[in-house]
């Protein structure tokens, strides 16, 4: 089978098209899938993530994956990223230092998404950004990850790339997953049958998680989104058929025209932000319990 | 036994990263029996870097459901804490306190899909 692969932006329409690749090649066993880059006029690095996901779901049914026909410009930034060596391309230095490599990561290793953290949002490319930005912006990192091992069930693990972009001072994170979705989640846990834009919804507010037991939960995500709202950046999650942008102090929920499978967040920092992140006030511990 | 047990936090979880549930899990097995056998416990989060809300879920939040308020007052104290992560710590309590008075709650506001829907 040959699949185009159209123009890939970090927006709606980019995970709907994804989404669509998934679908299109559902009932592909054991076959060979040629993705066709030809028509493919540009891509956002990070979208290399969820791009991953969806190919690793359809290579698990027994599918060998090629990528062909890759525009020249597109093919120098996915072989940067490393997101080519994946499917037999060599890889390119990254001269600049302005990519956050692909990775794919299982779910249990979290020493190793923790290395990469460490060793590749280290100041790397990214001069502006201040000591207490880059903080604030790897723990959100690590609130999504967890957000996925707690989560997701992806037996494929989790796919992580970022893209720096120094004129626009701005850094594309994206965590893409291969597992049963926010909605699937949501709805066990409710016992209803929910909308995926519903189920982002129920899962974005204050206190609300589908987590059993005695821990409680539900403020990893409403962190994220103070933090972006501080910081002016973006927050987008995609999961199945829910699309959610958080910018600019506006929230959209869509629904998106295909089953994206599994949940990818993109978070997207103002990296020149020089807010110190710091409370007006300082608690003390008597004041927290 | 001294009077106060000080847990640092770092040595147990081997770094400077407090990144997931089972690390934060580990703490509160360390804090709950010293509460329980009503000691005073502080909590020192020198040379922690990182820490997000699933840790301190585990670790603190979930105390909320074992102990009064005024047992976790009287004898937890944390220190050597970012501010930032005090505010993290901050949100965490006050979401542990409402989800333990009532852990349904967060059951009831929620559209079903509607009949238009054509999702599955």
């Amino acid at each position: 089978m040959i699949f185009h692969l159209p123009t890939i932006r970090s927006q709606r329409e980019g995970f709907e098209r994804l989404g669509i690749l998934a679908v299109e090649t559902s009932d592909l066993q054991s076959d060979k899938l040629e993705v066709d880059c030809s028509r493919c006029g540009f891509f956002d690095a990070n979208m290399a993530a969820p791009l991953a996901a969806v190919l690793t779901l359809i290579a698990d049914r027994l599918n060998t994956i090629e990528i062909v026909n890759v525009p020249p410009a597109i093919e120098r930034i996915l072989r940067k990223n490393r997101f080519l060596a994946y499917y037999g391309y060599s890889p390119l230095e990254d001269a600049n230092r302005t990519t956050i490599p692909f990775r794919r990561v299982q779910l249990a290793d979290k020493g190793r998404f923790e290395d990469y953290l460490q060793r590749h949002l280290k100041g790397k490319g990214i001069p502006s950004m201040s000591a207490g930005l880059g903080r604030v912006f790897k723990q959100s990192i690590f609130e999504v990850f967890q957000n996925a091992v707690t989560h997701s069930e992806s037996r494929l693990g989790v796919f992580v790339c970022g893209q720096f972009y120094p004129s626009l001072q701005r850094l594309d994170l994206t965590i893409a997953d291969a597992g049963i979705g926010i909605r699937n989640a949501v709805r066990r846990f409710l016992k209803r049958r929910v909308s995926s834009v519903e189920a982002i919804r129920w899962a974005l507010e204050q206190g609300h998680t589908t987590k059993r037991g005695t821990q409680p939960g539900g403020v990893g995500l409403k962190f994220l989104k103070d933090f972006v709202s501080l910081n002016e950046g973006k927050i987008q999650i995609t999961s199945r058929l829910g699309f959610y942008e958080f910018h600019d102090s506006r929230e959209d929920f869509k629904k998106i025209d295909s089953d994206y499978p599994g949940t990818a967040v993109n978070l997207e920092i103002n990296t020149s932000d020089t807010k110190s992140y710091r409370l007006m006030e300082e608690l003390s511990s008597a004041d927290i319990f | 036994m001294s009077e106060e047990a000080i847990i640092r936090v770092s040595d147990i979880v081997g770094g400077p990263l407090c990144v997931s549930s089972e690390d934060g899990q580990v703490i509160h097995d360390k804090i709950a029996p010293l509460i329980r056998e009503g000691q005073k416990v502080v909590v020192s989060f020198d040379r922690v870097e990182t820490m997000i809300s699933a840790f301190l879920n585990a670790a603190i939040g979930q105390l909320y459901g074992e102990f009064t308020e005024e047992q976790i007052r009287s004898s937890l104290t944390v220190r050597d804490m970012a501010p930032e992560d005090m505010a993290l710590l901050k949100r965490v309590v006050d979401n542990a306190k409402l989800y333990f008075k009532d852990p349904d709650r967060y059951k009831k506001a929620v559209q079903p899909l509607s009949e238009e829907d054509d999702e599955e």
